[in-house]
């Protein structure tokens, strides 16, 4: 028996959520094709749900309904004055991204919003 | 030293700003430094108490102090410089030269936001490459970057560009009697320990008796939650949480948004995966100063919507004020029956 502490839930429910948005899960491939090299990502399973949020939004966390409360509760305007109140601002950020390889050497699908591996 | 050079420039906005070494404003023809508060990702969601007080202790001590706009992600060094340096260098390249468009001098109180900022601000500057790489990739967006802007931690905004003398004589309701755990993160003390000391400097001008232990100086655990979840949690948010509640402290004071997002997902993982209830209150350094300067609680949101309630703090925080407005009023009756 393995002395190893067991991964919390939190941590397993973030991972799973990065395979979820990924195309080829090299784990499950490697079953069918033994012989076929496993190779390291650019954007580990770990990091790939905050990585879409960034892609999409600009930002790590949405602004949805529970925290446009908390916000107008607490004296500020429902929307901060981030990329969330400026889409041409994100917009130029996936110019940038495109532009600099991201989104190809991540293999991020845009329009999907999936990873391919 | 980076961190020298940049305190350099502090002192120098300082005087721009008009305010004299004594905390009163000088006669100065030089114009005024506007300063862009940089929100990130984590301040505007999960604590908007701590962004109201940053604001309203900004503007009380009189500084021209408003959001920057158009903000994105930092972006998170530890995560973009470990896929891709040139990416993150890109990236984060965006938000300087949005600042340096609107004329600001971008001011971040969290320590993630600020090592970006100023880390890619100083790579670009001294290697022209670098920075003509980016503004390839920027030219694509229609923007532009010189690299003339300047960054700066909040911290040092307040020690040096406000000035210690000011933020002691704006305190009108000492929190003495509150005792406090403090953690300022890794982030800012990487090139030395000026801001850390800034930041006990200013934690003890408000009246606050700092309770020192041997796990003030562990990382709270945010990008280590990547590789190994129970050691962040439990051998980083666990220790000093569990500390704190035996010490008995009224309050952890945090100054980092990136920190913070870490103490809250270790309090929650805690109570929904361990049972236990932590009780003593993450606080804001800006909402420590927004109560030494005399602003209600509620001024500022401090009850709402955060994972440990701030009520008990609270009570005591306005049971030593009582006790000192009626020390006054008994002092004030002695001095006129002499």
């Amino acid at each position: 028996m393995s002395s190893e502490p067991q991964p919390l839930k939190s941590w397993i429910k973030l991972l799973e959520a990065g395979k979820k948005i990924t195309t080829h899960r090299q784990s499950d491939e490697n079953i069918v094709y033994p012989l076929r090299r496993t190779f390291r990502p650019a954007a580990p399973d770990i990091a790939k749900g905050s990585l879409k949020r960034d892609f999409e939004q600009g930002l790590v966390y949405y602004v949805g309904d529970e925290v446009e409360n908390d916000r107008a509760a607490c004296g500020l305007s429902r929307l901060p004055p981030t990329g969330r109140s400026y889409a041409d601002a994100v917009a130029k950020k996936r110019v940038i991204l495109e532009d600099a390889g991201v989104f190809k050497k991540a293999g991020y699908d845009k329009k999907k919003g999936t990873f391919d591996y | 030293m980076a961190a020298a050079k940049s305190k350099d420039n502090s002192k120098a906005d300082g005087a721009e700003n008009g305010i004299a070494e004594s905390g009163v404003k000088s006669v100065s023809s030089a114009k005024p430094t506007k300063y862009g508060y940089f929100l990130g990702c984590v301040m505007p969601v999960k604590m908007p108490w701590a962004e109201k007080a940053t604001m309203t202790v900004s503007k009380h001590l009189g500084l021209d102090f408003d959001y920057m706009k158009e903000t994105l992600c930092c972006v998170r060094p530890g995560v973009w410089k470990a896929m891709n340096p040139d990416w993150w260098l890109s990236v984060t390249a965006q938000n300087l030269a949005n600042a340096e468009k609107q004329g600001i001098t971008i001011v971040d109180t969290c320590n993630g936001c600020w090592i970006s900022h100023y880390e890619s601000l100083k790579e670009l500057t001294e290697e022209p490459e670098k920075l003509k790489m980016v503004n390839e990739h920027l030219g694509k967006a229609g923007m532009h970057l010189k690299g003339d802007v300047k960054v700066k931690h909040y911290l040092e905004l307040l020690h040096d560009d406000v000035g210690m003398e000011k933020i002691v004589a704006s305190v009108v309701r000492p929190l003495t009697g509150i005792k406090v755990m403090r953690h300022i993160g890794c982030h800012a003390r990487k090139h030395d320990e000026t801001l850390p000391n800034d930041f006990d400097e200013i934690l003890r001008a408000t009246g606050v008796e700092i309770i020192d232990t041997p796990y003030d100086k562990t990382c709270c655990g945010l990008l280590l939650y990547f590789a190994d979840s129970n050691q962040a949690i439990l051998e980083r948010i666990g220790k000093k949480m569990m500390t704190a509640q035996a010490l008995g402290v009224d309050a952890y004071v945090i100054i980092c948004s990136g920190c913070y997002d870490q103490f809250e997902r270790g309090v929650k993982i805690y109570r929904e995966e361990k049972g236990i209830i932590f009780e003593t209150p993450i606080i804001h350094i800006a909402e420590l100063l927004a109560l030494a300067f005399g602003y209600e609680p509620e001024d500022f949101g401090m009850t709402k919507c955060r994972p440990i309630a701030a009520d008990k703090f609270i009570e005591k925080v306005r049971a030593i004020a009582a006790k000192n407005a009626k020390a006054a009023v008994e002092k004030k009756k002695g001095g006129e029956s002499l």
